[in-house]
């Protein structure tokens, strides 16, 4: 096993569990290779250099930025929602405008009750007459 | 327990209550910050990915099931926007080379400790390596949950660490104890 096999080798044992054969070969071969001992320690201190010892932040007031964030989100959904309905909400208000002008043309009078498009009683169903029966007798 | 106060917290941020979803950013900061770091350098794009990252997962609280935890998720998003964020740079890197090999010539002449080298080596590995290397040395993840977290074969994070870690040992073993 050359010395960089080795190397590798000590890399994996450093991550994951070697069977008992490789981890024989490792041993010796860090026993024998003085070179393999010098790389393995780099690679020891190299890690211990890395991982991280401190809680890391994003600095003061993170938290509050994204809730700031997140609210801004919401009024542009409701902004996004009121846009894209407004064109429905265009084409309602003129379908009744129509409507209240239909009703203005096609009756004869200006009242609250014709623009609404209800009939204006006739005076026979103000004033019941009973014609027929008077007629009868 | 922990597991169990997210999902408290998860459930009230989805009513649309904005301080529990506060508490869970709270909460994982550190993390994120830990990885956007780590794969960015403490750059001022790193806290605007940090930001994203909060807001792709208040996004997608809905699609959230509880199948991984609130933390692992949460870097899993911070593992991608940064691998974006890379990639961004690559082709920045591409059409303004000229300004970038100047930035880098000034950090060659200014890195004297070993600190400053390591983030200077960190920073020139595949992003993809990058990935495993914050994730398992640096975070301190194991390596089941760095295959986990990166969605890749534990072979390919053990490969992907010793080739790294040889690159690493071989550009600073000047600056290492023999």
């Amino acid at each position: 096993m050359n010395i960089s096999d080795s190397e590798e080798l000590f890399l994996r044992s450093l991550d994951a569990e070697l069977s008992e054969g490789d981890d024989a070969k490792l041993n010796a071969a860090l026993q024998q290779n003085h070179e393999l001992k010098n790389r393995s320690e780099q690679h020891v201190q190299l890690r211990e250099f890395l991982i991280r010892k401190e809680v890391d932040s994003f600095g003061p007031f993170f938290a509050e930025r994204i809730a700031h964030r997140i609210s801004q989100l919401k009024s542009e959904f409701d902004y996004q929602i009121f846009f894209f309905f407004k064109k429905y909400q265009l084409l309602a208000a003129g379908i009744i405008i129509a409507l209240l002008a239909i009703n203005i043309l096609v009756s004869d009078q200006l009242s609250i009750k014709s623009i609404l498009g209800f009939e204006e009683e006739a005076i026979e169903e103000v004033i019941s007459i009973d014609v027929y029966s008077n007629l009868i007798k | 327990m922990d597991l169990e106060i997210d999902e408290v917290l998860i459930q009230k941020a989805r009513g649309g209550n904005v301080a529990s979803f506060k508490e869970l950013v709270q909460r994982h900061e550190g993390k994120v910050a830990g990885v956007v770091r780590s794969m960015l350098g403490s750059t001022p794009e790193a806290e605007d990915v940090g930001q994203e990252v909060f807001i792709k997962f208040y996004e997608s609280l809905d699609k959230f099931r509880g199948d991984s935890m609130v933390s692992t998720y949460l870097v899993r998003i911070a593992i991608n926007l940064s691998l974006n964020e890379l990639k961004k740079r690559k082709r920045n890197y591409a059409r303004y080379g000229g300004l970038e090999e100047g930035h880098e010539a000034r950090a060659n002449e200014d890195m004297r400790d070993l600190k400053e080298l390591l983030t200077h080596e960190l920073n020139m590995l595949e992003p993809d390596f990058k990935a495993v290397v914050s994730l398992r040395l640096v975070e301190g993840y194991t390596t089941e949950e760095t295959s986990v977290i990166l969605k890749i074969p534990l072979g390919t994070v053990l490969s992907r660490l010793s080739r790294a870690q040889i690159k690493l040992r071989l550009a600073l073993s000047k600056k290492l104890k023999p």
